[in-house]
């Protein structure tokens, strides 16, 4: 485990710098400064309101914030909004698509308005990349498990062929097995050069699957660790350093 | 296929596998067949039955024998009022109001026999009929259909999935907009293929069909609007359905009944009974015409005396009984006219209040265009009653002026001859010819209605626009 380098500005794809931001007159995030580049797997781990959702809601344009920049691929989210989340695929803690669709149908009408329209070769390629059994292909999402829905978002983001990807507690509610699996497309994904910002608490995942690991702390970036080495983490630090947090 | 429509397809796609849009769909569009199919059969009996009427009262008035003229003028003539075939689509007043009126000399009567008064109590409640379907039911249906079209996104958080695949807040709210609007063209299909039956068929004029179907879309699009904003501004579709139907609540069923009951507080009418005794009170005062020694009638014997250049009456070349009748008839007819048109006056106020409450409320400014277009509101019924009077004022005239020229004085002043003219006369009187109100006329009346609908639908627009453009955005 060695400390975080410097980023590269021209392989930076996810970018926010200094800055503050916040709901109802309630200052969230403080100076934040956090950099992902091309083909990175970054997790951002902190306690519950340390501002894990909220650096999400900025770079999806959902939030603007009240001092400093925050760019998508160089798009600013919130002045431009739709041309930053073409640049972006977003998969929330609780996976919601269309229940009186099947799978097939979400993913269609999802790309359809991602203006990438696929035809149901391509559709069927993401569902088996992302783990999908092609006998749920055809069935609606209302009898889906979590583990299954999850895979039909991942099978969206690999289909949408975007170069960021934004997961929101991505493990929470998987069994070990379908983590594992999770973990194996999210290297799929980062060997595409997809730059792939995760907020979790699951420190283990976080520590099998990201190149670097960052700590947030009342809206603010405490601490930055860079994989390294073939055991990448020492997760006891990590979970004394995590615990220490608070988190 | 644009993301517009492509959202608008799903949207179709969710609502056609929602039992209650469905179900709900089938029963308003058996609803409005059933209004179109028992409004047209009621209108076209009524119409055929008033045409019978009227050609019988014609030949009646017509085969009468040999008479005195006065004794014509007081065996009088009914007035039958033809419904506008589009009346099928819009009743308005005409069951109210009657449509029989009795004319005769001397007296200005109401209209008789409104289907309410010869009907059984049951259609005190509203007769059923296309355009209480468009303006009643029609929005009650959308709220329930629609008012989850873009809080069940946020609700579901599908909301945030559809944003981050790079479409805008305002195409999203266009398509849910297109596809309720959609909807509502779809529950308007009937009522639209109806007119169009009654254009083709040549019963009715394509201009106030037009003017009816383009009234009742942009009544349509108007609650789409509402139902669409309400539902993305509410965080829950169960507060958006609780908003909207106290929306419909107040603006489709309280102040339009609320208003009118308002106004007439604040502007009455005097009572029919009232008015009579006034009328009666005046007319006794403008003396007896049918008595040529009336001594109100005196300066008026003495100007025709002077005219004609004789000193007694018997030395008129004509009956002054019946240029006493002739005179006395337009003064009562002043009279009448007076208190008729201070009472028109006091509607036409009493309405124009109600206009002015359509900016809170625009069931009423629907319900105006839609009366006014059919020809079945009160400025209709107005026109028919003023013809009616003019044709009655006439009548009388003539026979008048039959009993003037046709009849000797000595012979009218003795009770023992008989005083007759030919029956040929009354066949040459011409019929009463009800001529509907000029198109202008009715564009101009329903001006202001169509500016009530067109100004909040397009302010619903700028603030559906506006929900749109911060749609998914957190307030900060």
């Amino acid at each position: 485990m060695q400390s975080s380098p410097n980023t590269s500005a021209a392989t930076t794809v996810l970018d926010a710098r200094d800055v503050e931001a916040g709901y109802a007159g309630k200052t969230i995030l403080r100076g934040l400064n956090l950099h992902v580049r091309r083909g990175e797997i970054y997790a951002l781990l902190g306690a519950n309101g340390a501002g894990k959702t909220t650096t999400l809601s900025l770079f999806l344009g959902f939030l603007k914030p009240s001092a400093g920049t925050v760019l998508v691929n160089g798009v600013d989210p919130f002045g431009a909004p739709a041309d930053a989340r073409r640049q972006l695929a977003y998969i929330p803690e609780n996976v919601a698509l269309y229940e009186h669709l099947s799978a097939r149908e979400n993913l269609a009408y999802l790309l359809d308005l991602a203006r990438q329209h696929a035809d149901s070769r391509s559709i069927d390629g993401a569902l088996s990349a992302a783990g999908l059994q092609p006998e749920a292909f055809d069935r609606r999402l209302a009898g889906f498990s979590k583990g299954m829905r999850q895979k039909v978002a991942i099978a969206l983001a690999l289909a949408r062929q975007v170069p960021v990807l934004l997961l929101d507690e991505p493990t929470s509610g998987l069994d070990p097995q379908a983590t594992a699996e999770f973990n194996r497309l999210l290297n799929l994904l980062r060997e595409q050069g997809v730059a792939i910002l995760m907020v979790t608490h699951d420190l283990l995942s976080a520590a099998d699957v990201a190149d670097r690991i960052g700590f947030l702390n009342a809206g603010q970036l405490v601490e930055e660790v860079a994989a390294s080495g073939d055991d990448r983490f020492d997760v006891r630090t990590l979970h004394r350093r995590y615990t220490e947090l608070g988190a | 296929m644009s993301v517009i429509t492509r959202i608008a397809r799903e949207e179709w796609r969710a609502l056609f596998r929602d039992r209650v849009a469905v179900v709900g769909l089938a029963l308003l569009t058996l609803l409005m067949l059933v209004a179109a199919l028992n409004a047209w059969e009621h209108q076209r009996n009524a119409n055929a039955e008033r045409a019978r009427y009227q050609a019988q009262a014609n030949h009646e008035f017509e085969m009468q024998p040999d008479r005195h003229p006065h004794r014509v003028a007081h065996y009088g003539h009914f007035l039958f009022r033809p419904l506008n075939p589009l009346a099928a689509f819009d009743p308005g007043i005409d069951p109210y109001t009657g449509n029989t009126l009795f004319i005769e000399a001397h007296r200005q009567n109401s209209a008789n026999f409104g289907d309410v008064r010869q009907s059984s109590l049951l259609l005190r409640f509203g007769q059923l009929s296309p355009a209480f379907v468009l303006q009643v039911l029609a929005p009650l249906l959308l709220i329930f259909v629609g008012h989850a079209a873009l809080a069940r996104e946020r609700e579901s958080g599908t909301l945030r999935i559809l944003l981050a695949q790079g479409i805008t807040g305002r195409q999203l709210v266009l398509g849910k907009l297109l596809a309720l609007s959609g909807f509502a063209l779809l529950m308007l299909l009937p009522a639209l293929l109806m007119l169009a039956g009654l254009v083709a068929s040549g019963q009715a004029a394509w201009q106030p069909s037009l003017l009816l179907a383009a009234g009742y879309v942009l009544w349509l699009l108007l609650w789409s609007l509402m139902v669409v904003l309400l539902s993305g501004l509410l965080a829950r579709s169960r507060d958006a359905l609780l908003a909207l139907l106290a929306v419909w609540t107040i603006g489709v069923i309280l102040l339009p009944r609320l208003v009118p009951d308002m106004v007439s507080s604040a502007l009455p009418l005097p009572s029919r009974f009232e008015n009579a005794i006034h009328v009666q009170r005046e007319y006794l005062a403008l003396g007896n015409a049918h008595d040529p020694n009336d001594p109100t009638f005196a300066a008026f014997r003495e100007s025709i005396l002077k005219e004609y250049g004789v000193t007694r009456i018997e030395d008129l070349p004509v009956n002054f009984k019946g240029l006493v009748g002739f005179e006395g008839e337009r003064l009562s007819t002043e009279l009448f006219e007076r208190y008729a048109t201070a009472t028109f006056e006091r509607q036409a106020e009493q309405n124009r209040l109600v206009d002015h409450s359509a900016w809170l409320s625009p069931t009423l400014a629907i319900r105006r265009l839609s009366m006014t277009a059919v020809g079945t509101d009160l400025t209709s019924f107005r026109h028919f009653l003023e013809q009616g009077e003019t044709y009655r004022y006439e009548l009388v005239q003539r026979l008048n002026r039959l009993q003037s020229e046709k009849l000797r004085y000595a012979d009218d002043s003795n009770p023992n001859r008989e005083n007759r003219i030919s029956h040929e006369h009354w066949q040459t009187f011409p019929r009463f010819d009800y001529q509907p109100q000029p198109l202008a006329d009715t564009y101009r009346q329903t001006a202001p209605a169509s500016l009530v609908l067109l100004v909040w639908a397009g302010l619903l627009m700028a603030l559906t626009s506006l929900m749109g453009a911060r749609l998914g955005t957190t307030r900060q």
